[in-house]
């Protein structure tokens, strides 16, 4: 909306607004085309894969073809053995992505509200935000056993530090001209706070809570490698060490899957939670 | 009879640089009053003193009697830019003044639309600032300022922003709303059209350091209409204004391109 006919604009009803307008046919098809030539190029790349896997390499110790692998998947699934799997992973998961978050927050809170804080945190925070923590599963796996704990921590540690980092910044960066203006009603500290801080800081919570899915799929992943009874770290490793790609790759597929979808659960988390970011 | 805003000798240092220096004013319950002149003259600076944003290196800001030493809900901030919460839709950010003053009542509710009506906001209540125009969301701003009933509005250039035409526009609503409600009002621009034509006293400052150079007093007549810009009296005021301040706007165009 351009600002020039503002007079006309106010005398105007609501429902005649131009923000109001559905979006043009056009940009329809556009979105269509753009939508059509994802599914081509994924189709095109599975088809890719298929010949090859038959007709070039064909020898099923080095690449499996889609189909096998979703014929993997069929039987894995029948037989109860991938949701078990699923379940371990998962319970994994959410414990340690739960926890990293939960402390990620009010650490990134208490970091942004005092210098002293962020002082005495920031190297820690930094140099494990740097450090491939995934490389202390062994460590954890000796200190806490194959069961869930190890994992739950590994998981943690690659959570907490972006969730914390981008939770401070969030708080950090909120716009001056924003406080000033609440500060001219005469708002206290904590109003300026809940009225104008966490809610500019939650989009950036919510990138430091996406960047976390990638990470804590890493970590059950990695720390099931390094022992575990179940989970698809287990099931990868399995299939690895029986060649068996089909199974390894059924593994690997769920994984992208959940990341995918969690992925996409949290930009649809995005536009419903802070629209205001997306123009 | 006290004045409704009483400023005495009021000076203010940053550091080395001195930004104002001993000014003083006394307003009238009702007045609208304006203050003109080049960029770095200190005016918003005089302005946020005056709302308890800046504190005086010395002097005194009294309203109604009461030394003003930080903001208060019995002035209103109008800002250069909206400030509006882009979370927040139309009628809970023209509220937000109102809610840090305490839990809100229906009371408060029915005024915020009441307001938001004024301002020609009727039917975008819930409308969100990314989906307002320019001069929309300065309509909010006018209205959050004026939903927490203050007896003072303080205007820091809020139509700066807004093109040729919406500023005649907002110019006009402004007066509308004035004359309805008869707010005391401060009003910092460096259009000095602008100024003259919403204003009983013009206050022209001088830069370096910032200063009151002179005072005009505006004898148009009320209510104020947009052909009466194009009056000889109305432009013999700009005028005059203008060939006051000129040498101080050339000087801080040349230090500021310097």
């Amino acid at each position: 909306m351009s600002a020039t006919s503002e007079g006309v604009k106010a005398a105007t009803p609501p429902e005649s607004r131009p923000v109001e307008a559905a979006p043009a046919p056009q940009i329809d098809a556009q979105a269509l085309r753009r939508r059509f030539a994802g599914l081509l190029s994924v189709a095109g790349g599975l088809l890719l894969w298929e010949l090859i896997s038959r007709l070039l390499i064909d020898n099923a110790l080095f690449l499996a073809a889609p189909s096998q692998i979703a014929l993997a998947i069929y039987n894995l699934t029948i037989t109860g053995q991938l949701g078990h799997h699923v379940a371990v992973s998962a319970l994994e998961f959410v414990v340690g992505y739960v926890i990293g978050s939960a402390l990620g927050v009010p650490l990134g809170l208490a970091m942004a509200s005092s210098d002293t804080v962020k002082n005495a945190c920031q190297p820690w925070v930094s140099g494990f935000y740097a450090t491939p923590t995934v490389a202390l599963a062994p460590l954890f796996i000796l200190w806490f056993g194959i069961g869930i704990w190890s994992k739950v921590l590994v998981i943690v540690t690659l959570v907490l530090f972006p969730v914390t980092i981008n939770t401070e910044a969030g708080l950090r960066t909120t716009s001056e001209r924003l406080i000033e203006m609440l500060r001219s009603f005469g708002a206290t500290p904590w109003q300026i706070f809940f009225k104008v801080k966490l809610p500019s800081a939650v989009p950036f919570i919510l990138v430091g809570l996406k960047l976390g899915i990638g990470r804590a799929l890493i970590g059950v992943v990695v720390a099931e490698f390094f022992g575990s009874r179940a989970g698809l770290g287990r099931l990868i490793s399995q299939a690895s060490d029986a060649f068996n790609m089909p199974e390894l790759f059924a593994g690997v597929v769920v994984l992208a899957i959940a990341g995918i979808v969690m992925t996409a659960g949290f930009t649809w988390l995005e536009a419903r939670l802070v629209p205001w970011t997306k123009d | 009879m006290t004045s409704k805003l009483a400023i005495a000798r009021l000076s203010k240092s940053f550091g080395e640089l001195e930004a104002l220096r001993g000014i003083s004013l006394d307003v009238e319950r009702g007045e609208f009053i304006s203050v003109v002149g080049p960029s770095g003259c200190g005016k918003t600076t005089f302005l946020r003193i005056v709302a308890g944003l800046e504190h005086a290196t010395a002097g005194d800001v009294l309203l109604d009697g009461r030394a003003v030493k930080e903001p208060g809900r019995d002035r209103g901030f109008v800002f250069q830019n909206d400030s509006l919460l882009p979370w927040r839709t139309v009628f809970a950010n023209a509220i937000i003044g109102r809610e840090v003053a305490g839990p809100i009542g229906s009371d408060d509710r029915k005024r915020t639309m009441e307001l938001l009506k004024l301002v020609g906001l009727e039917g975008f209540e819930h409308y969100h600032p990314r989906q307002l125009s320019g001069g929309m969301r300065q309509r909010v701003n006018l209205a959050r300022a004026l939903a927490i009933d203050p007896d003072i509005l303080l205007m820091d250039e809020p139509f700066a922003a807004l093109d040729a035409q919406t500023r005649e526009i907002m110019q006009t609503e402004l007066l509308r709303i004035w004359e309805r409600g008869h707010k005391t009002v401060l009003f910092v621009t460096h259009q000095i059209d602008e100024a003259v034509f919403l204003s009983d006293r013009v206050l022209v400052f001088a830069r370096r350091p910032g200063r009151v150079q002179a005072e005009v007093t505006i004898p148009l007549p009320r209510p104020r209409t947009l052909d009466m810009k194009r009056t000889p009296q109305f432009v013999a005021l700009v005028d005059r204004i203008w060939r006051m301040i000129e040498d101080d706007v050339r000087a801080a165009a040349l230090y500021e391109n310097a």
